[in-house]
């Protein structure tokens, strides 16, 4: 069968629309980076709340999280799309992107990375040892102060692996947006192969892109693990 | 008018009393020394100094001021602690651990904060430690960083709870030693110790804490030499025993 399907033909039919497929890449990675982006900005605030909140704001952030983790990302995407009241916007001209479908992508990836980073940030303030606070308070920080200087830096440099996990789960995860008919890679991928008289490239097509999401993930993560080792703290080879 | 004066204090956990009409005070330059067995209520007194644990009953003051009348903050910056087991900020190195809050707490600025740290990184005899980290540091240097850490901020009061005790036996020495030149130098120190050497040789007054009460307390001599209690003489004895 792969014999029929995997035609010299359709590989340069697939490298004839490389800049296709690159555009695509692009979206790709902008959407993955803006995702991330609202992943950060809300589940670190999210993640502090869970670790040092009380009462209701907790209580909401929580609630919020679990509901997030508990939706699947194609579902969520689509409520948030077909859902909420977002503008028509107009589209990004060469990389023929409506804006509407970015932003409710953006923001249904965007949230359900906040609900799992959350997670992680939040595990990584409570694997901090109890004295580092005591002994920040003894020294006259102020609670705030004590979680600036002392918990926070620590546990930032804690939650890179699991931020490692998440980044990759994101990248791989925008191709969801293809159910909200968003032009990136996956989306742009099935054009090609769904033209007429191309549905023999589909294998082609489904391998090249397969290709260039491992690339992606693969070189992001060793640079954040080369990031890691870069701010890591100094360790004595004896105590 | 006495630095530090405690008077009918009482503290409970979940109903069980962990301290029970504790009274004391302490002049400018006291050094002394608290033992006790385990779970005697020593920590928990040190933790009511600075406000750690807030006491439920009685009233600590501190050069007068009732320490409940003063911004926590400030009482903290006043009076220094250290810890057992050390607890010096991972993520940054032996001056940075001191720099922190001589820039955030007394608002020096960085060029000061550093020459300050370094002042008292020689005097605990770690000048050449300055850049490292502290898991780059052997227990005896960590402890040394943690008093100068505490000794930075020039507090009144010098609080220790069992600095050596979570330290390898060769490496007691070291930190004895700096608390021992503190001691000569005048400085008001309170500390919850096993190390009977120290207790004899530096403290002016050696009070023994047992079930949250303070059974005996006086001149170090008077209390191993010719205790009024029973309770006094067992419990020294076991510890020097133990020290020798």
């Amino acid at each position: 069968m792969f014999g029929t399907v995997l035609q010299t033909g359709d590989w340069g039919f697939i490298l004839a629309n490389w800049e296709w497929l690159a555009l695509g890449t692009v979206v790709t990675v902008l959407l993955t980076a803006s995702s991330l982006a609202v992943g950060l900005l809300a589940g670190f605030p999210a993640g502090a709340i869970e670790a040092y909140g009380s009462g209701r704001l907790r209580g909401a952030v929580s609630t919020a999280g679990v509901l997030l983790r508990a939706t699947p990302i194609v579902v969520l995407m689509v409520l948030v799309y077909y859902g909420l009241p977002i503008p028509r916007l107009g589209s990004i001209p060469v990389l023929d992107v409506r804006l509407s479908a970015f932003f409710a992508a953006t923001l249904a990836l965007g949230l359900r990375s906040a609900a799992y980073q959350s997670q992680v940030f939040r595990g990584a303030i409570g694997s901090i040892d109890d004295g580092q606070m005591e002994a920040a308070r003894s020294v006259g920080l102020t609670r705030f102060q004590a979680i600036r200087h002392v918990i926070l830096p620590q546990a930032i440099r804690r939650s890179v692996p699991g931020f490692q996990n998440e980044f990759t789960i994101v990248l791989k995860d925008t191709s969801v947006a293809i159910a909200i008919g968003l032009a990136e890679l996956l989306t742009r991928a099935e054009d090609l192969y769904l033209q007429p008289g191309r549905d023999t490239a589909m294998m082609e097509a489904i391998i090249v892109i397969s290709v260039i999401y491992f690339v992606l993930t693969f070189t992001t993560n060793r640079t954040l693990e080369y990031l890691e080792d870069a701010y890591a703290i100094p360790e004595g080879t004896e105590t | 008018m006495s630095l530090l004066e405690v008077t009918h204090v009482e503290k409970s956990y979940e109903n069980e009393d962990v301290l029970r009409d504790v009274s004391f005070a302490m002049d400018r330059g006291d050094v002394e020394v608290i033992v006790g067995p385990s779970g005697a209520g020593k920590s928990t007194l040190l933790r009511c100094v600075n406000r750690l644990t807030e006491i439920d009953d009685g009233a600590i003051t501190l050069d007068g001021d009732p320490i409940h009348s003063l911004d926590v903050n400030d009482l903290r910056r006043r009076v220094g602690m250290v810890f057992q087991d050390f607890n010096l900020f991972a993520h940054r190195t032996a001056r940075g651990n001191i720099t922190l809050g001589l820039e955030e707490v007394l608002e020096l600025d960085h060029a000061t904060a550093v020459d300050r740290a370094d002042a008292y990184l020689d005097r605990v005899g770690l000048a050449d430690q300055a850049d490292s980290y502290p898991a780059e540091l052997s227990g005896g240097q960590k402890q040394r960083v943690g008093i100068a850490r505490a000794l930075a901020m020039e507090p009144e009061l010098m609080l220790f709870d069992e600095p050596t005790s979570a330290l390898d036996p060769e490496l007691v020495g070291e930190v004895l030693e700096v608390m021992t030149d503190l001691a000569d130098e005048g400085m008001t120190m309170l500390s919850v110790t096993h190390e009977m050497g120290f207790a004899r040789s530096a403290a002016d007054t050696l009070t023994v804490l047992d079930d949250g009460q303070i059974v005996e307390r006086g001149p170090p001599e008077n209390l191993f030499e010719d205790p009024d209690h029973d309770r006094t003489a067992a419990f020294l004895g076991q510890l020097t025993d133990l020290g020798q």
